[in-house]
């Protein structure tokens, strides 16, 4: 495995305790190659915290791929911001469960949580009409958020599936 | 990775070590890592490339046309010329 570095630059700690992990685990593996590690951390901060989709619901899909991708890591670990917002784990599991029949999401949410579960196991039902469905709840800017948020997360939990020393 | 993600364990990251530095290992990790995330989501958006390959601008419909649904690189005629003529 990569073992994680001990010094990473202090900026990038306090950034990533905003995810919930107070020993930056993640980033102190990439630090072995600093610019990657502001790089990605940067873009999977942006993706999830910032935009026009409300971070509870990101950390939901976040923690779907997280899941699927066998990734204990990033699936045990709770973004502080969501946490704050009022994320619940009961809405979590919820989240990871039978959502398409859970009164409790809108049928905006539950389509971001079915674009979520199905890109990485069912790609090719995220077609046309998948996405003109999506159009009635999200704008454009919404779900090319959401989807790029989706592709970051998956990508990254899947390599700290193989690389974190926790999954060893 | 994309496909058999579990295969890579410790074992799969020493013998990597004969070849590649931890952060040569790192960086070929993240750019996997970044290409099995964006390239699934960027198949279902179904866009193609807005420039022909002589960098004629046209309709994602035409593009379509010229580049179907099976990927090709459009460079390849150039990259063939350009052996042609180191040759020559």
């Amino acid at each position: 495995m990569i073992e994680p570095v001990t010094t990473i630059p202090g900026s990038l700690e306090a950034s990533f305790i905003r995810l919930g992990d107070a020993d930056a685990s993640f980033v102190r593996v990439l630090a072995h190659v600093p610019k990657y590690a502001e790089a990605v951390w940067g873009a999977m901060a942006e993706s999830l915290f910032e935009g026009g989709v409300d971070v509870s619901l990101k950390e939901m899909m976040r923690i779907q791929l997280a899941v699927l991708a066998n990734d204990p890591y990033f699936s045990n670990l709770r973004s502080r911001v969501a946490i704050e917002a009022g994320l619940s784990e009961e809405r979590i599991s919820a989240a990871l469960g039978d959502f398409g029949n859970d009164p409790q999401f809108s049928d905006g949410e539950k389509w971001a949580l079915s674009y979520a579960y199905l890109m990485y196991r069912e790609p090719e039902r995220v077609d046309t009409a998948f996405y003109d469905e999506g159009k009635k709840y999200w704008s454009e800017a919404q779900i090319v958020e959401m989807g790029g948020l989706l592709a970051v997360h998956y990508g990254m939990a899947v390599l700290m599936s193989t690389l974190a020393p926790a999954n060893g | 990775m994309q496909f058999n993600p579990e295969t890579i364990d410790a074992s799969f990251y020493d013998q990597l070590r004969e070849h590649y530095s931890e952060s040569e290992i790192v960086e070929l990790g993240v750019f996997i890592g970044f290409n099995v995330g964006y390239h699934t989501f960027f198949r279902t958006l179904d866009f193609y490339p807005m420039f022909t390959p002589d960098g004629r601008l046209v309709s994602q419909s035409e593009s379509r046309a010229i580049y179907g649904d099976e990927p090709v690189s459009h460079l390849s005629d150039h990259i063939q010329a350009s052996i042609s003529e180191t040759q020559s």
